[in-house]
């Protein structure tokens, strides 16, 4: 899912005092609307009484979106295991005969809006308009409101134990590509522990990117996901979809979990524009039930992959798919997800290293700059949630890239570090099997080392979000 | 001498420890009368037993007819129960067995009444096997099957309830148990009369219940040992 | 964290068993299985999460979602339970809440919600029990004593046949066991809802379980607010396990039953009396 980036120009002061504006007028129109005909919710929910049409999963089955998610779009547990299962529930009810007529099998996600976006230290014509008068450095700010992208995702089963996923994604320009689409070969043999999966798909991380809880510029992805020092060749990202093949499996429960995917090195883009080479990813985890405090569940996995570094030319212009001088990258690590009642904690680390010929962008054929390295990091982050009902949550994360070795020695050992700050608060006034609301406030800043101006400068990058994400 | 007055003095004790079980006073009244309808009533249709060839054979010559609404001659009504609803005095426990019957796969009879705690015996007396479902909600639910040639089922009914039984295997099967509170009840019989005798000098509320027409209810007040004429008479809607 | 609510917990809970003007001193309000105690307080905070758009805000069974669901959610309001270790017409053990909840209703929209907690398990079955009157005036049944599954032996295989004739299960679930016997189509359960006897040619889960322990069960304790009724009085306890070897044979599964059925029916078919109405010298 494309998240929110702004191009819209020009900053609208006292943007925060609209913002607060509309949420007041939200919350008394919640509040005015709520406590009809509805005992277990909480007075911030909106009344609903008959409903005729029904919306992807949650009115398949006729469960409440929170069966499923924590907070959707994160899974717990259970979601986990009937995702696990190939959307399956497990008592042979998955098929549409079973299904009411009026069951859409396609859910569509988007989040209209009011956002700011600020960021040090850039550079700027010192004369708006006079390219000859010199780079100064100044902070750009934007803000108003904006769209997101869109999310058309369907999921079900195409057959008992053949499962699939479709979802076309587009950012919110409406250019579409294609996030997700793949089969999937459930309990093959009749063993939960050998599922077969082929197409493109979200790698099986612990702490998932594409359903975590954050939305914004700067908060609404994992920067150890994504970061690559200055300078380095290598497209990967962790929480970018790939293109391959996976067999995974799990327990009953989904207590315990592994999978084993075969990708292709080309960061989940189509059209074969890398090489022929294939990358590994390997992940594993373990739950464990501890009584009155929760499921607590940690992982480890390894990501294993090679990048070309130069192609075959026609006439100067590289050759798609040609790709050779593969070098390796590798990220490897560990993951958690920690209850204690209703208060969460996801702890993440990794380590990553990129080939020095990847890191300096330089081709296998020829040398190395002097003194070249393998660029090396380490990034973690630390999220956590409280959910006060299943329909308001509050959310944090500090995040941390920490360069431990750059490829070109004379530079500063921290020139690229990062340390990220978000926090939010998601709050669902509607939460049926029919459709999802959610009011979506959050606010992020990044600090990261050097700028266009000096190595050791501070850039910061700041967000502040309030959205209404629905889907239905 | 002295054992004759402990004599007189244990026969005394025992007299009055005896007084519990309640002899109805001797100053009763009668409340009788007769249930009757107006308006025209829905028409029983016989019941097409070919699912169970020996009840089929059984009825070949008489079909049975349904039985939620059965009239007798002069526009009175069958199977109502009129019991005391309120003011009870002078009730006493139901300790004699009621007996249900099932018989050429129908409930005999169709209406029963007993007492809370009452013991109820349930017999097989059809060549093939029956289940007992009674539908309560304030009572246990429970579904027991009793096949041909079974000992009788012995159980009683704790609370006060309408409760309508089935039988899952033979669906046309439907038939009532009434648990009360009181001993003074009666179920009408074809000429819609019933008499509720041994009633103290009290303020009464009498209720009559139709199965398929619902309640009505009455006040009667008996001050000695007169008769009191109380007729209901339900309006009939044919469905 | 922790502390604050174990201290709510224990508050609403408080609050709760105040005010209930009930006979039972807070064991309506708790359970235990297996050495977990769940509270209903604590249940109803999971009950909303999971259960309340089928079963509803008042455990009748009448969630949002329930218009559109055949068969129906339980109205726990009733206090009837289907699958039980206790005798029809009593009330089910916390362990037989807290395993159906767990192990969920083949083809029903109920889930097996293995994935939560034992202590979220636990939690709702102690917020179930307090949608009804029943748990608060009626303790629950004594479970049935089952006595030791004896030796497989063709016998007991042919004794249950016989059992099923005499029975009389082949009225609904038919003479193979196909769920269509002459009084299946006009079944209805106890809210007058049309409903389909077990048709073992599926080979599908029981409902209440998948182990020959469970199937002796349904037969012996009856699934009550079913058409389903007990035969705990006219089977007799050994005997119940010859029904469930023969029951067996009907399901088209790899179990030893219908191998060795199988084995015997090659020679001895002509043996066979046919399973049905009642024909001369049956």
């Amino acid at each position: 899912m494309a998240k929110g980036s702004t191009r819209g120009a020009g900053s609208l002061r006292g943007s925060w005092l609209v913002s607060g504006v509309v949420t007041c007028a939200c919350l008394m129109a919640a509040l005015a609307l709520s406590g009809r005909g509805s005992k277990a919710y909480t007075a911030y929910s909106l009344a609903v009484h008959k409903t005729k049409a029904i919306p992807a999963f949650a009115r398949k089955y006729g469960l409440p979106c929170s069966a499923c998610h924590t907070a959707w779009p994160e899974l717990n547990a259970f979601g986990q295991a009937f995702r696990d299962r190939g959307y399956q529930l497990g008592n042979d009810r998955d098929s549409p005969i079973w299904q009411n007529p009026s069951y859409i099998p396609v859910t569509f996600r988007m989040t209209p809006n009011l956002h700011r976006e600020s960021a040090t230290k850039q550079a700027v014509d010192a004369v708006p308009g006079d390219g000859t008068s010199g780079l100064v450095s100044k902070t750009i700010t934007q803000s108003g409101f904006d769209l997101s992208g869109m999310d058309l995702w369907t999921a079900g089963t195409l057959y008992k134990n053949i499962s699939f996923v479709l979802l076309p994604s587009s950012d919110n320009t409406g250019a579409f590509h294609f996030e997700a689409a793949f089969v999937r070969f459930d309990n093959l043999f009749s063993n939960r522990w050998v599922n077969f999966k082929v197409g493109k798909f979200e790698l099986d991380n612990l702490i998932s990117e594409k359903r975590f809880l954050f939305l914004s510029g700067n908060g609404g992805a994992y920067q150890g996901y994504h970061f690559l020092p200055a300078g380095d060749v290598n497209d990967f990202g962790l929480g970018d979809n790939q293109i391959g093949a996976e067999l995974s499996g799990h327990s009953e429960n989904s207590y315990t979990r592994y999978g084993i995917a075969l990708l292709s090195s080309t960061d989940g883009e189509v059209n074969l524009p890398t090489n022929q080479g294939y990358d590994a990813f390997l992940t594993l985890s373990h739950a464990v039930d501890v009584g009155s405090l929760g499921v607590e569940r940690l992982g480890a996995y390894a990501y294993l992959g090679r990048r070309p570094t130069y192609f075959q030319t026609s006439v100067g212009t590289p050759i798609p798919g040609t790709g050779t001088g593969n070098k390796p990258f590798y990220r490897i690590g560990l993951a958690g997800d920690f209850f204690f009642g209703d208060f969460e904690l996801l702890p993440f680390v990794m380590h990553a290293s990129d080939d020095a010929y990847l890191a300096t962008g330089t081709a296998a054929n020829v040398a190395l700059p002097p003194g070249a390295r393998d660029a090396r990091w380490n990034s973690g982050f630390v999220e956590a949630h409280y959910y006060v009902n299943p329909q308001l949550v509050f959310t944090g994360r500090w995040e941390t890239v920490r360069m431990s070795q750059q490829a070109d020695p004379t530079l500063p050992s921290d020139l690229g570090n990062i340390d990220a700050y978000s926090g939010g608060i998601r709050w669902y006034p509607i939460m049926f099997s029919r459709a999802g609301l959610s009011w979506h406030t959050e606010v992020s800043a990044v600090r990261t080392r050097g700028s266009a101006f000096s190595a050791t400068d501070n850039v910061w990058t700041t967000s502040l979000f309030s959205g209404l994400d629905f889907d239905f | 001498m002295r054992t004759a007055y402990i004599a007189v003095f244990a026969m005394m004790a025992l007299g009055t420890s005896v007084t519990t079980v309640r002899v109805a006073p001797s100053a009763a009244g009668t409340v009788s009368g007769k249930v009757t309808y107006t308006g025209t009533p829905p028409k029983m249709k016989p019941i097409d037993m070919a699912k169970e060839p020996n009840c089929a054979k059984e009825h070949a010559a008489a079909p049975v007819l349904t039985e939620n609404v059965v009239t007798g001659p002069g526009n009175s009504l069958r199977w109502v129960v009129v019991y005391v609803s309120a003011g009870d005095e002078g009730s006493t426990p139901g300790t004699e067995p009621v007996r249900l019957d099932q018989k050429g796969c129908q409930y005999i009879p169709h209406v029963l009444v007993v007492q809370q705690d009452q013991p109820l015996d349930i017999y097989n007396d059809d060549p093939h096997a029956h289940n007992i479902h009674p539908l309560a909600k304030v009572n246990p639910e429970w579904n027991r099957s009793q096949p041909a040639g079974a000992p009788p089922i012995h159980t009683k009914w704790e609370k006060p309830e309408f409760i309508p039984v089935k039988c899952n295997v033979h669906p046309w099967m439907h038939g009532w148990h009434i648990v009360v509170a009181t001993s003074h009840y009666a179920v009408t019989g074809e000429d819609g009369q019933f008499s509720l005798k041994g009633l103290p000098p009290g303020k009464y509320t009498l209720t009559a219940w139709q199965e398929q027409f619902g309640t009505l209810s009455q006040d009667v007040t008996i001050t000695g040992t007169e008769t009191k004429a109380v007729n209901f008479v339900f309006k009939a809607t044919p469905y | 964290m922790r502390l604050h609510t174990r201290l709510v917990a224990l508050v609403s809970g408080l609050g709760v068993l105040l005010g209930t003007a009930g006979v039972t001193v807070g064991s309506a309000q708790e359970t235990r299985i297996g050495g977990v105690t769940g509270h209903a307080a604590a249940g109803k905070k999971v009950y909303r999460r999971y259960c309340i758009l089928c079963h509803g805000p008042d455990g009748d069974g009448n969630g949002e979602n329930a218009q559109w669901i055949d068969p129906k959610p339980r109205d726990f309001t009733l206090g009837v339970f289907k699958c039980r270790s206790t005798p029809t017409g009593t009330l089910p053990t916390d362990e037989d809440l807290f395993n159906a909840m767990s192990r969920g209703f083949v083809t029903t929209n109920m889930p097996p919600w293995l994935p939560l907690s034992r202590q979220n398990r636990a939690d709702v079955v102690a917020y179930i029990k307090s949608f009804s009157p029943k748990w608060k005036t009626t303790k629950a049944g004594t479970p049935i004593t089952i006595p030791q599954e004896p030796a497989l032996t063709i016998e007991s295989i042919r004794h249950g046949r016989e059992l099923y004739q005499k029975m009389e299960c082949w009225k609904c679930h038919g003479a193979k066991g196909h769920g269509d016997g002459p009084s299946a189509a006009t079944l209805t359960d106890n809210r007058d809802l049309p409903i389909r006897p077990y048709d073992f040619s599926t080979g599908s889960r029981f409902m209440c379980g998948v182990t020959n322990r469970d199937l002796y069960k349904i037969f012996m304790t009856g699934l009550d607010g079913t058409p389903m009724p007990s035969f705990a009085d006219d089977i007799k306890p050994a005997e119940g396990w010859d029904l469930v070897h023969f029951l067996r044979t009907l399901q088209p599964l790899d179990t030893p039953e219908l191998a060795m059925w199988r084995a015997w029916l090659a020679t001895h078919a002509g043996e066979l009396k046919p399973i049905g109405p009642a024909g001369p010298g049956q």
